[in-house]
């Protein structure tokens, strides 16, 4: 056995003596996956509700179309959809609790189609529920862009054919100009963004998350042997000096490597987190690793003294934690926030796991591994330099 | 064995050889240098030790002894000088010539969440030592430092003088063939410091070449060999206590109880050879003497002689306390 590994064991048996890994590693993120789990497991895989209310107050072949999306919508069991006589039964049922939105196609409709003039469709919403709304006013845009560009074709048709616009040109154009035009996409935003269940996400979560405090575990080590005085021993024995940095990381590495794999196999057998190829797992579970230990390695190399750098890891590593998405996500589908989040390994971590979700098979998960590795790689060897220095000093 | 030896004027003085010391030198420490900034903690050091010696390295806190011992240990580079154990050079990237050094650093430097015995194993692993061969040397060396009965505790629940020995144990467990040790018996309880005191000497006598800083004058006389003088960074003089006392001219007393005529006692007493000068009072005689070891038969059979009664004899050599403040101008212990 080398000195590394001697070095190594020595620190594992003392920090399986003093229990701190244990707790840091395993008990609390298992512990904290769980209540997680118990507070926000149904918000978190509650499906939207969505019910809409349509006024046709137009009655002809246009307005139909909208009323022919909604009844689509419906048919996907996204939403329910009611149909109202007036502006006033519908507005009851919002104050009532029947509908969240309803669309309001006023009289005359139909007419301004047919003879290229603007025309309005109007939503209604429930303040109370604001997505609902917002659901509402899309689809109405979406119906109302698919018309103009119904008119803007009819219109380029007849100017080119010096027909008059008359009902019956336009109806030989299209017999249903309305819906010919319009296609819609309702996606539920949330779920794009995460596809890992909720006990899967706070499992994976709060083992990344805890993975970098119990790396500290052993990074952090060479700080508490210069300032107890067990490292001059070290460097005065007939070992290399890299040795005793390697010594310090391979620890690290173990802890990590050990908190992280009882964590995912007891969040699946005691909480029924599906983590997904087991492979795959295991190449995130090591690029992850090799990035905590890089991170705080960097960390270490930077602090005075254990106690520094242990308040300096936490610091960075809750940043990076809230940053990375382990708690909630941050964003949503492609905005800045959503980019941001990419820039700790935390998100790549996650973003693996959920590129393994459904079965995928483990090659899915090298993207992200891929990603994690190159902050293992920066992080790591300029930390590994600095440490280096720092001891031959 | 001779010495190299440094005047606070910066004058050198070679000290003659002493008769029959060993010749092999293990350590040849030669102009160690080293500065931190604007700071030259260690100027021009050299030292040499030979097999079965103990050299003391005696000086205040700050004198540059820490940072002399550990550019011999090879933990720190020294920016002039080089440092030679066993005929291996010593370096900070050396591994090979590290084997024949055993290091007892001034703080404590052992793991209080393991016990002595996994102590000993996990360095004795790092220098070479494995199987039943280190399990024999643990033993032996728990005896030494007598913690056989206390090798499963945790060294966190050893007391400070335990916590000591178990450094110092750590530092000959592989046999080294230069050890050294900074300050072991700083803050040790007088039995603690005494067993320490014994098994350095016990060491020595095995042929171990010993390298012990103190500031402790009691501790210099009683262990070592030779002694350098070490303050602000430079060795200020080097040689045996006796050398040093003679270099700086300090005389042994000789305090002779008597009754009588202690007139013509002291003028008897004046006319020894070695005799600086002799007085009489109404109980004794005061005698200066260079060597009293040497004219004491004499001295006495003389003041006999001459009339007095002689009740009792005191002899006072002069120490390396007051060699220190000869050479320094300050006590040891400021």
């Amino acid at each position: 056995m080398g000195a590394t590994t001697r070095i190594a064991t020595k620190d594992l048996k003392l920090r399986i003596r003093d229990r701190s890994a244990i707790i840091t590693g395993i008990i609390a993120p298992l512990f904290l996956a769980f209540i997680f789990q118990l507070i926000f497991g149904g918000a978190f895989d509650q499906s939207l509700d969505l019910s809409f209310g349509l006024v046709d107050l137009d009655g002809t072949e246009v307005s139909a179309g909208l009323g022919q999306v909604l009844d689509a919508i419906e048919g996907e069991g996204v939403a329910t959809v009611e149909r109202f006589g007036s502006r006033a039964e519908a507005e009851d049922a919002i104050e009532e609790g029947g509908a969240d939105a309803f669309i309001l196609i006023d009289e005359g409709l139909g007419r301004s189609v047919m003879t290229n003039m603007e025309a309005t469709i109007e939503v209604v919403g429930d303040v109370d529920a604001p997505t609902s709304t917002q659901i509402a006013e899309s689809i109405a845009t979406q119906y109302a862009t698919g018309v103009g560009a119904a008119q803007l074709a009819v219109g380029t048709t007849a100017a080119a054919s010096g027909t008059p616009l008359t009902p019956d040109f336009i109806a030989s154009l299209s017999a249903d100009p309305a819906t010919a035009a319009f296609s819609y996409e309702l996606t539920d935003v949330t779920t794009a963004t995460r596809q890992l269940d909720a006990t899967t996400y706070f499992a994976a979560g709060m083992a990344v998350f805890f993975l970098f405090f119990t790396v500290q575990f052993g990074v952090l080590g060479l700080l508490e042997e210069e300032r107890d005085g067990t490292l001059a021993r070290l460097k005065a024995a007939p070992i290399s000096r890299a040795s005793i940095v390697a010594g310090k990381a391979l620890l690290a590495f173990l802890l990590g490597l050990i908190s992280t794999s009882v964590l995912v196999v007891s969040t699946q057998l005691l909480l029924g987190a599906s983590w997904g190829s087991p492979l795959g797992v295991a190449v995130l579970v090591v690029a992850g690793v090799l990035a905590a230990v890089g991170i705080m390695g960097l960390v270490a190399a930077m602090a005075r003294t254990p106690e520094g750098a242990g308040n300096l890891g936490a610091i960075i590593a809750v940043i990076l934690g809230m940053l990375g998405g382990v708690f909630f996500q941050l964003g949503s589908g492609d905005d800045f926030l959503s980019r941001l989040t990419f820039i700790t390994p935390h998100a790549w971590f996650m973003r693996g796991l959920a590129d393994l979700a459904d079965g995928a098979p483990w090659t899915a998960a090298l993207p992200a591994a891929g990603a994690i590795l190159v902050f293992a790689v920066s992080t790591g060897s300029v930390g590994w330099l600095l440490l280096r220095r720092r001891i031959s000093e | 064995m001779g010495g190299r030896n440094e005047e606070p004027d910066g004058a050198v003085r070679v000290l003659r050889p002493q008769p029959g010391a060993p010749l092999a030198h293990i350590l040849t420490a030669d102009g160690l240098v080293k500065r931190f900034g604007d700071l030259t903690a260690v100027d021009g050091v050299s030292i040499q030790i030979s097999e079965g010696e103990t050299f003391g390295l005696l000086g205040p806190n700050g004198a540059g002894k820490t940072t002399s011992i550990s550019m011999i240990a090879g933990l720190l580079e020294p920016d002039s000088g080089r440092v030679e154990v066993d005929g291996i050079a010593i370096t900070t990237r050396t591994t090979k010539g590290k084997v024949n050094i055993g290091l007892v650093p001034q703080d404590l430097a052992i793991y209080p969440d393991l016990t002595a015995v996994e102590n000993l194993k996990f360095f004795g692993h790092l220098y070479g030592k494995d199987g039943s061969g280190l399990e024999k040397r643990i033993d032996e060396v728990l005896v030494v430092i007598g913690l056989s009965d206390r090798r499963n505790d945790l060294v966190k629940e050893y007391s400070g003088g335990m916590k000591r020995r178990l450094n110092i144990g750590i530092g000959l467990l592989h046999r080294p063939r230069l050890l050294i040790l900074d300050e072991p018996t700083v803050g040790v309880d007088p039995q603690s410091r005494n067993a320490i005191l014994e098994s350095v000497e016990n060491l020595s006598a095995e042929g171990m070449a010993v390298l012990y800083t103190t500031h402790y004058m009691e501790e210099a006389e009683r262990l070592c060999d030779r002694v350098a003088i070490i303050d602000e960074g430079r060795v200020k003089a080097e040689g045996t206590r006796r050398e040093l006392v003679a270099m700086v001219g300090e005389k042994d007393r000789i305090v002779i109880g008597a009754t009588g005529d202690l007139t013509a006692g002291a003028a008897a007493a004046g006319g020894v050879p070695g005799v600086v000068s002799a007085s009489g009072t109404e109980t004794r005689i005061d005698v200066l003497a260079d060597d009293a070891s040497v004219i004491l038969p004499e001295l006495l059979g003389r003041v006999g002689a001459a009339g007095a009664s002689i009740s009792g004899v005191e002899v006072v050599e002069p120490n390396l306390e007051a060699v220190f403040l000869h050479l320094t101008g300050k006590a040891l212990r400021d």
